[in-house]
């Protein structure tokens, strides 16, 4: 049976509450855009296609509750996520601060490898930006992660972010494989993965790698 | 021969016969002779008496000459005389004459002078005529015509000037008609122009009359008490000076012309109010100024009339007034319902409604009916009511748009007791809770009970005044409520369904209507209190929202089966897996960790929701995992394929028995997956002849797994192990089994056949 696929990818939606996670998914599913702020409780997730070097992806975007009280929730589908997105909000200088409490988060539940990317939304509000694009350029240095300054209201960059990160997921998946076919390359084979390691990307990439 | 001669000495004439004798006779000789003789004889005589005479004859020659000188003397002295005389008398006689003339211009001028008199008040009259029609005092100009024509003109002789006159009697006569019509119309326009004041100042009185109270009239006393009265008219219609329609008539009453004249006016004015009735302004739905202004000019139009009825002079008859009303109260009230229905601002309806209620009230007061208003009344009242939902509709619709769908939650006292006074909501086991205390229900409901109760007041402000009794307001606004409710905002909970909404706010709406159901009761009371009538607790309001949540709870069911559906088509199946991995798909798993979180977090939703909503979202699972495996286009399964597929089904079993939300019938949620099951079992059990004993039995093992369904996964089956063991030496139980399957096949679609 044809595929509609060739890869599916897991990706994570997180940051402060208000900083428009959502607002970014709808952007990126939708291509649309809603004034009105309603927000997340617990998780919800959007599935897009997209086409990366003639190959179909499948992008299936978990949007996570910035609120504390949902924390619980959200952590535990850090693990099985390929790539994550950190959004802060320009114009809010304390989701901006909270990026690395975030990263703290990641390193604590999501598997090592994972790509990150840091999002500075709503940088169409210039009169009320609180932190500069320099500043999030600093941070992403320092911790040696992508970052581009998005609007999802004059959709802004989030193709692009989208694109790239799953680009980068793309580049790591393909090097992997190529070290797992070479035999010194040591790692045990994606075809008997351990009981435990059910949702890693390596189950992923056993798909792919059929294809 | 004497004798002849004798005879002609005697004859004097007709001497003939004797000459004749004579000539005839001899003797003419001595004839002659004898006449010789005759002549010697007369000639001594002659002498004779010469010398007799001779003397006195000298004398009085002499005599004669005297007398020619004297004569001669005397004609000379007459001659003179007479110069003398002739010279004397000539100045006389020119004075003579001069006087004669003299007495005759005396005489003339005494006949002038009397004729003259004669003709003067003539005169005088015509001219007091004339500066009378200059002055338009028309009236007495008239009589003054009569005047001259019955009277002076007669008396004066026949003159040219009289004549001319009594010529210009008739032209006069009409132009002072004609002047009075001038002035009527005058008088018409004015009044056109005035009666908005007239209606206005009407409608102000009645105003003010109805305002009175002890009190009112007390304070007015008081203040007036320092200043004098106003010195402006009292009554409306003294805006009005009428004395030219009266000296209008009085005209044409002294022309002759009452009836022409009264017929003239009515019809006149017949043609004003058809104007009247036609609004000036086009729209009058525009502003309240635009009725206000229509409802003075008609009103101003028939206080006048009715004014004129009681004044009497016949200008207007009651019968007359009451037709041209009938006729105009229809129009009018047609006028006000075309426009009235154009409106779309609920403020402007009521301005409008007070100043047709106060126009019916003037109405009264001046004694005209005012039938087909009331009923216009109420009907504007269904159009106010059509208008404020309308309007209603706006505010909800932001009150959804806006609306976090999130539970309230207050921080202190006083942000708890601002809920509260705005939602009668028994919070008793709130009341003990620690800040921050966190209400069921979310800001759409204190928001859209608060406007329901402006909705209320402003549906009352309506009816306030109407006259209706206060039980008939209160079921009306009972009704107008509930309708406002099940409709307007039911409708715009559909609308907002058709928009993509978060699981979470889906549930909260579901359970907001809940409240607000609950506390129409509290609108009732509600409206009894302001209506001051009993409270009528009758009308269940019970399942006002029943739509509207059934609504929300198929969008939530739609909405986990499109999540399932997500899930599913991520489904990556190796349908000839050699060997399971040992463990359910991935997302098998990611799928029943979200639904089982989003059944969490689905807790307020009333329990046939829930179940509903988890009933749906297995049913979706079953279904898909069974068309899964019998989908033509997969055209083998591995029995490790199978084993995975199993695996998997077993998960959502597990999820399905663990009875992921209450109120569920024990094994119900199982009940989706036992086609599949048997299916499942059947295959990987190889147990065939059962199946095959029980067919068409009931109560069997197998009985929802069809002879066709069953064929055609075996079928798959088959082909999976034709391919993989295409190259391999087939060992004895793998022939048999071989064998048997094919048997088995044939069985089956013996069976089919016969069910076919």
């Amino acid at each position: 049976m044809a595929k509609t696929y060739d890869c599916l990818f897991k990706l994570l939606l997180i940051g402060d509450s208000g900083v428009g996670k959502t607002s970014i998914l709808f952007r990126f599913s939708e291509d649309a855009f809603n004034i009105s702020f309603i927000s997340t409780i617990g998780i919800d997730f959007k599935i897009r296609t997209i086409d990366l070097d003639g190959k179909k992806v499948k992008l299936q975007i978990w949007d996570t509750a910035g609120q504390e009280r949902f924390r619980t929730i959200t952590t535990a589908y850090y693990r099985g996520s390929m790539g994550i997105m950190l959004v802060y909000d320009v114009t809010n200088e304390k989701s901006f601060e909270n990026i690395k409490n975030w990263i703290r988060n990641i390193e604590e539940n999501a598997s090592a490898d994972v790509e990150k990317m840091i999002l500075g939304n709503k940088c169409d509000l210039d009169s009320q930006r609180q932190v500069s694009k320099e500043r999030g350029e600093q941070l992403a240095i320092e911790y040696q992660i992508k970052f581009v300054e998005t609007s999802a209201k004059d959709s802004l960059n989030v193709e692009y972010a989208f694109y790239t990160l799953a680009r980068d997921i793309k580049a790591k998946m393909e090097k992997k494989q190529k070290e797992a076919s070479n035999p010194s390359g040591g790692r045990s084979g994606v075809h008997k993965p351990t009981l435990n390691d059910a949702r890693k990307p390596v189950t992923w990439l056993s798909r792919c790698s059929v294809l | 021969m004497n004798a002849t001669i004798q005879e002609i000495e005697g004859i004097d004439d007709y001497w003939g016969p004797a000459f004749r004798s004579v000539y005839e006779g001899e003797g003419h000789e001595a004839f002659v002779q004898q006449l010789d003789d005759r002549i010697k004889q007369h000639d001594k005589e002659i002498e004779k008496l010469c010398n007799f005479h001779y003397q006195g004859f000298i004398d009085s020659i002499r005599e004669l000459l005297q007398v020619r000188s004297h004569a001669e003397e005397l004609h000379a002295e007459i001659s003179n005389v007479d110069a003398n005389v002739k010279e004397t008398t000539e100045a006389l006689c020119i004075r003579a004459d001069e006087l004669i003339r003299a007495r005759r211009v005396e005489l003339n001028i005494a006949a002038t002078i009397e004729k003259m008199e004669l003709c003067l008040p003539l005169l005088t009259t015509y001219s007091k005529l004339k500066s009378q029609v200059e002055a338009k005092r028309y009236y007495p100009a008239l009589k003054t015509l009569e005047q001259l024509e019955h009277v002076l003109l007669p008396r004066v002789g026949p003159y040219k000037w009289c004549a001319q006159i009594s010529s210009d009697i008739p032209r006069l006569r009409q132009a002072i008609r004609d002047a009075s019509m001038a002035d009527l119309r005058d008088f018409l326009e004015n009044i056109r122009r005035l009666s908005p004041q007239v209606g206005a100042m009407a409608l102000k009185q009645t105003q003010d009359m109805m305002g009175r109270s002890l009190a009112n009239i007390i304070s007015k006393k008081d203040k007036s008490q320092g200043l004098t009265a106003s010195d402006g008219p009292q009554c409306p219609h003294e805006l009005v000076d009428f004395s030219p329609l009266h000296r209008c008539l009085h005209i044409h009453t002294v022309l002759g012309a009452k009836n022409d004249f009264i017929q003239y006016y009515r019809s006149q004015r017949r043609q004003q109010a058809r104007l009247v009735l036609i609004p000036s302004s086009g729209n009058l739905h525009d502003s309240i100024q635009g009725i206000r202004n229509y409802l003075h000019a008609v009103l101003g139009f028939f206080i006048l009339e009715e004014h004129l009825l009681t004044a009497g002079a016949g200008l207007v008859s009651k019968d007359w007034l009451l037709d041209t009303w009938g006729m105009s109260v229809t129009k009018v009230a047609s006028t006000l319902r075309t426009n009235t229905s154009l409106v779309t601002d609920p403020n402007l309806m009521l301005k409008i409604k007070d100043q047709i209620m106060l126009f019916i009230n003037t109405l009264k007061c001046y004694g005209l009916p005012t039938d087909p208003l009331p009923l216009l009344l109420q009907e504007m009242a269904e159009h106010y009511t059509e208008v404020l939902m309308q309007r209603w509709v706006g505010v909800f619709r932001d009150i959804l748009d806006n609306g976090s769908f999130l539970p309230i939650e207050v921080q202190n006292q006083e942000e708890y007791d601002s809920v509260m006074d705005k939602f009668p909501y028994d919070g008793e086991e709130l009341e003990t809770q620690p800040f921050p205390r966190k209400f069921p229900f979310s800001s759409l409901v204190t928001s859209v009970y608060v406007q329901v109760k402006e909705f209320i007041y402003a549906w009352l402000m309506y009816s306030a005044g109407l006259g209706l009794g206060g039980e008939r307001r209160a079921g009306a606004a009972r009704h107008s409520a509930s309708l406002l409710l099940s409709r307007s905002f039911a409708g715009c909970l559909s609308a907002l369904f058709r928009r993509p909404l978060p699981l979470v706010q889906l549930v909260q709406i579901i359970v907001d209507t809940q409240y607000l159901e609950d506390a129409t009761v509290c609108l009732y009371e509600f409206i009894s209190n302001i209506t001051g009538s009993e409270l009528v607790t009758t009308q269940a309001a019970g399942s006002m929202f029943q739509a509207a949540r059934d609504d929300a709870e198929q969008q939530i069911c739609d909405k986990l089966e499109k999540k399932v559906d997500e899930f599913l088509d991520l489904e990556n199946y190796d349908w000839l897996l050699v060997e399971p991995i040992g463990q359910a798909s991935s997302f098998v798993t990611d799928m029943l960790s979200y639904l089982s979180g989003v059944l969490t977090s689905l807790e307020q939703l009333p329990e046939r929701a829930r179940v509903a909503a988890v009933r749906a979202a297995t049913n979706r699972i079953a279904t898909r995992l069974r068309a899964l495996l019998l989908d033509p286009a997969v055209k083998q399964i591995s029995s490790g394929a199978l084993y995975q597929l199993d695996l998997d089904v077993i998960q959502c079993e597990q999820f399905a028995a663990g009875e992921p939300v209450p109120g569920l019938r024990e094994g119900e949620l199982l009940e989706h997956f036992a086609s599949l099951r048997q299916l499942l079992d059947l295959i990987t059990g190889w147990d065939w002849s059962s199946y095959l004993h029980d067919v068409g039995i009931d109560g069997g093992k197998y009985t929802l797994v069809t002879p066709k369904d069953a064929a055609t996964l075996l079928e798959k089956l088959k082909e999976a192990e034709q391919k993989s063991s295409v190259f391999s030496v087939l060992k004895k139980n793998e022939r048999d089994r071989r064998k048997l399957l094919d048997t088995v096949l044939k069985q089956l679609k013996q069976l089919q056949n016969q069910d076919s």
